[in-house]
């Protein structure tokens, strides 16, 4: 068979955009994670409603996962793709829009969560424009990339190219089918999903997010970048194809561990925690085939800067893949869901592995696609330090808080009461831990600092002009069948065992692509359909009613602030839980939730039953000055929102979307607003009679207040008592006022 | 009758036992393939695909025509950012 050699150039200025990318973006990322660590010690950092917690955090979060880690997993694939396929990309202006539409989809996320634009789903907060721009650059970046495929002259795919496919692939399904929303404005949409639904949508995007935006596809670049900083093959290439395999299999099932011992049905939540347990064995085959391939390299490790990052992220990998499905075990996770040791484990992957591995990649790569030498060895050195100790020193005070958290809040005295019936106790244990949590993200931050000096220095040495170094490599002739062997196994089993199939297949990315998005697609469906379609996971509760128009204008402004990074709205059927908060939650409470908002995190305490615990005035002043309520509470003030003036107008279409997703809202889409006007006066007059402030019949934090009331009080409701009949504008809506039973909870 | 009342009462307990049986069978297949007699050397090539550095020639002479378009003088040039 005659070889036609071919030449070709590869296109490193591609990486190199990506590569600043990744830092600039890093750094950003970075630093408003410190601030929000800051402002959870001392209150006073929530500056203005710009900068509290609630509408940053969610900004730290999307700029590290999809910008920092975003742009590391695509400076190393466009790097590492040209070379394993032995072909320049397929498209450079392809790659430009993927460039530039990544970053302005970045840009536009900065601009948008701060003014609390969010759809109130993790790590999906972005609105329907931002989602449709995102669908759009992975598409051009998926079309870019298997057209390389097409184009390459090397048959077989690497392991790395099949991590990036499946990452590819799945984060495209994963991010279509977790925002199908209906717009309700330029910036604004109600998901399509509810309740129980929304909560298994999001989390099945949530855990998978993290498998095939952040371990996917870091996967594969450790399978590049590793061997090529020890000079040797990974250590086992049979075990990075089971590790493959075995990962596209199972992670897709885990999403379910999220919502453990909530209103999601048992046999689901079930079935997520045993494939998180069986994820443990691949994952740690992938951990020691990455550490494996360091032998007889070790004592390279203790000179190179860039091996020494690959260790510990292999190492970071290895420890968060134990942890999480240890943490998906039913009895741990009870102790530990909606604590900071949720928080830990998160940045034990995201600092170790996330982290090391692009600082490693990073050094890496700087000599050659600069074209000069290190700026300064040392300078890495004193990185990887600095970095290391930071993620100690954070990852202990993080992990001691959400233990203590845990324990806290179950604790009961010799009595049978709660030992600490008030929230604010538990959260004061934790201020000292928050303080070295901020310093070990300080020198965190502060090697990142070496880092980018180091990148500019670099950058600083480069020659005037790039040499673009010409490539010959064999074409690659047609696929054709494999010649016949010599000695041809005879027999069905004979031939299945010799895995000629096989062989076509993965020379195949068109059936290969197939087949990993079949094994992702199956699997979500296995556990989807139940959860949709069957009558008896979400019985139906003859009291609980929808929202009025006001409450639900209340419910978007909780959105807007991000109520819900810090209070959850499901209570677990534990004991301390219900003695805490009151009846433990159930399905069909939900089923008007457009979205959920149950929430993953107690910074403060949950809110599933807030609906009549204080006055209204309570809430005003509370909402007004978190302080003058509770003397020691973190919670940030929201002064502006007794001076907004609530959209009665915009109302109308929020409802109109409501009920074009199923809401029974009758003759509400005809009225919304007046009846939100009703609703706000009586409400206003009320807190005006108990001796608060006057006039605030249209302000935001009416509509609020009218929110909070009703939470979790349908199902106290008898149908002999009148349900909040949503058509009738003359029927008040649920505002109950009330007293708190013994249990306080400002946070 | 809505689909929900239909697959609420399709029994449908066995559900996931099925599928984790099917992907249990699908994981044997791949292991089998993957850890079939005969294929080490075919792993042993693939698994140095990461070190293999194709040959680089030196750039052509001007009027000598590319063999692939990306190194047109316009895709080739590497003038810095």
């Amino acid at each position: 068979m005659s070889s036609r050699l071919e030449s070709f150039t590869y296109d490193d200025a591609i990486v190199r955009k990506f590569l600043i990318a990744t830092f600039v973006w890093g750094l950003v990322g970075m630093l408003v994670g410190l601030l929000i660590a800051l402002q959870l010690a001392t209150p006073a950092m929530n500056a203005g409603p710009l900068l509290s917690f609630g509408r940053l955090r969610p900004l730290h979060t999307n700029a590290v996962i999809f910008a920092f880690a975003g742009n590391a997993f695509f400076t190393g694939a466009y790097y590492s793709t040209q070379r394993l396929l032995k072909a320049r990309m397929f498209s450079d202006a392809l790659s430009a829009v993927h460039f530039w539409g990544w970053q302005l989809i970045i840009v536009a996320a900065a601009l948008t969560l701060p003014f609390g634009y969010t759809q109130a789903k993790e790590y999906a907060e972005l609105e329907w424009p931002i989602d449709i721009a995102i669908a759009v650059v992975w598409v051009v970046f998926a079309i870019n990339f298997f057209g390389t495929i097409a184009r390459r002259r090397e048959r077989h795919l690497y392991v790395a190219i099949w991590f990036y496919i499946a990452s590819i692939v799945t984060v495209a399904i994963l991010h279509i089918f977790n925002n199908l929303a209906i717009p309700a404005g330029p910036l604004k949409s109600y998901s399509i999903y509810a309740g129980v639904q929304d909560a298994f949508m999001q989390w099945w995007y949530g855990h998978n997010a993290v498998a095939f935006f952040l371990t996917t596809p870091f996967l594969g670049l450790m399978y590049y970048f590793m061997p090529k900083a020890a000079d040797r093959p990974v250590f086992s290439y049979k075990l990075s194809i089971l590790h493959f395999w075995t990962l596209v299999f199972m992670y897709i099932w885990a999403g379910p561990h999220h919502l453990h011992y909530t209103a999601l049905p048992e046999w689901a939540s079930t079935l997520g925690m045993l494939f998180s347990v069986m994820l443990w064995m691949p994952s740690w085959g992938g951990m020691i085939n990455g550490l494996l391939t360091l032998r007889g390299a070790w004592h390279k490790v203790v000179e190179d800067p860039v091996l020494k990052f690959f260790v510990v992220a292999v190492t970071a990998y290895g420890m968060a893949t134990f942890e999480g499905p240890m943490l998906s075990v039913k009895s741990v996770n009870a102790l530990a869901h909606y604590t900071d040791w949720i928080i830990a484990h998160v940045h034990t992957g995201a600092l170790g592995w996330n982290g090391f591995l692009t600082f490693g990649m990073v050094y890496w790569l700087l000599p050659r696609v600069f074209q000069t030498g290190l700026h300064s060895r040392k300078l890495a050195e004193v990185h990887f330090w600095l970095a290391t100790f930071g993620i100690i020193l954070y990852a202990t005070a993080i992990y001691s808080a959400g233990v203590t958290q845990g324990l806290m809040w179950r604790a009961f005295d010799e009595t049978g009461r709660l030992q600490y019936p008030d929230f604010i106790e538990t959260t004061m244990r934790l201020i000292p831990m928050y303080w070295v949590r901020a310093a070990g993200g300080l020198l965190y931050i502060g090697g990142m600092l070496l880092f980018g000096w180091n990148i500019l220095m670099t950058w600083r040495k480069r020659p005037a002009t790039y040499e673009v170094p010409v490539i010959q490599a064999a074409a690659l002739e047609p696929a054709v069948a494999e010649p016949a062997p010599a000695h041809a196994p005879a027999g069905v089993l004979a031939r299945f065992m010799s895995a000629a199939w096989h062989r076509t297949w993965e020379r195949l990315p068109v059936t290969f692509t197939v087949m990993t998005a079949l094994a992702v697609i199956v699997a979500s469906l296995f556990e989807i359909i139940p959860t949709f379609l069957i009558k008896s996971n979400v019985p139906t509760i003859a009291s609980v009613k929808p929202y009025t128009p006001l409450e639900l204008a209340g419910r978007d402004l909780y959105i807007r602030e991000g109520c819900f990074n810090c209070h959850s709205q499901m209570i677990r059927p534990f004991r301390h839980e219900t003695e805490r908060y009151g009846e433990y939650s159930k399905p069909g409470e939900f089923v008007y939730d457009h979205p959920f908002l149950w929430g993953s995190r107690r910074i403060g305490p949950d809110l599933a039953r807030e609906g009549g615990k204080y006055p209204d005035l309570w809430h005003v002043r509370h909402m007004q000055d978190p302080r003058s309520i509770t003397a020691r509470s973190i919670m940030p003030k929201y002064p502006w929102m007794l001076t907004n003036r609530i959209d009665f107008d915009g109302i109308q279409r929020r409802v109109d979307v409501m009920a074009m997703l199923g809401v029974p809202y009758g003759d509400a889409v005809n009225r919304a607003p007046q009846m939100a006007r009703a609703q706000a006066a009586r409400i206003a007059s009320g807190i005006a009679a108990e001796g608060g402030p006057a006039g605030l019949d249209d302000k935001e934090i009416v509509a609020l207040v009218a929110y909070l009331q009703r939470l979790g009080t349908d199902i106290t409701r008898t149908t002999a008592q009148a349900p909040p009949r949503l058509p009738d504008a003359a029927t008040p809506g649920p505002a109950p006022s009330g007293t708190r039973p013994a249990t306080p909870g400002g946070f | 009758m809505r689909l929900s009342d239909i697959m609420g009462h399709a029994d449908l307990a066995g559900y996931a036992e099925v599928a984790l049986v099917l992907f249990l069978l699908a994981f044997l297949v791949i292991a089998i393939a993957v850890l079939a007699p005969g294929r080490a050397k075919e792993w042993e090539r693939a698994s140095r695909l990461p070190l293999e550095d194709p040959p680089r020639q030196t750039p052509p002479s001007p009027g000598a025509p590319p063999t692939d378009p990306s190194i047109s003088p316009a895709a080739g040039a590497g003038a810095r950012p």
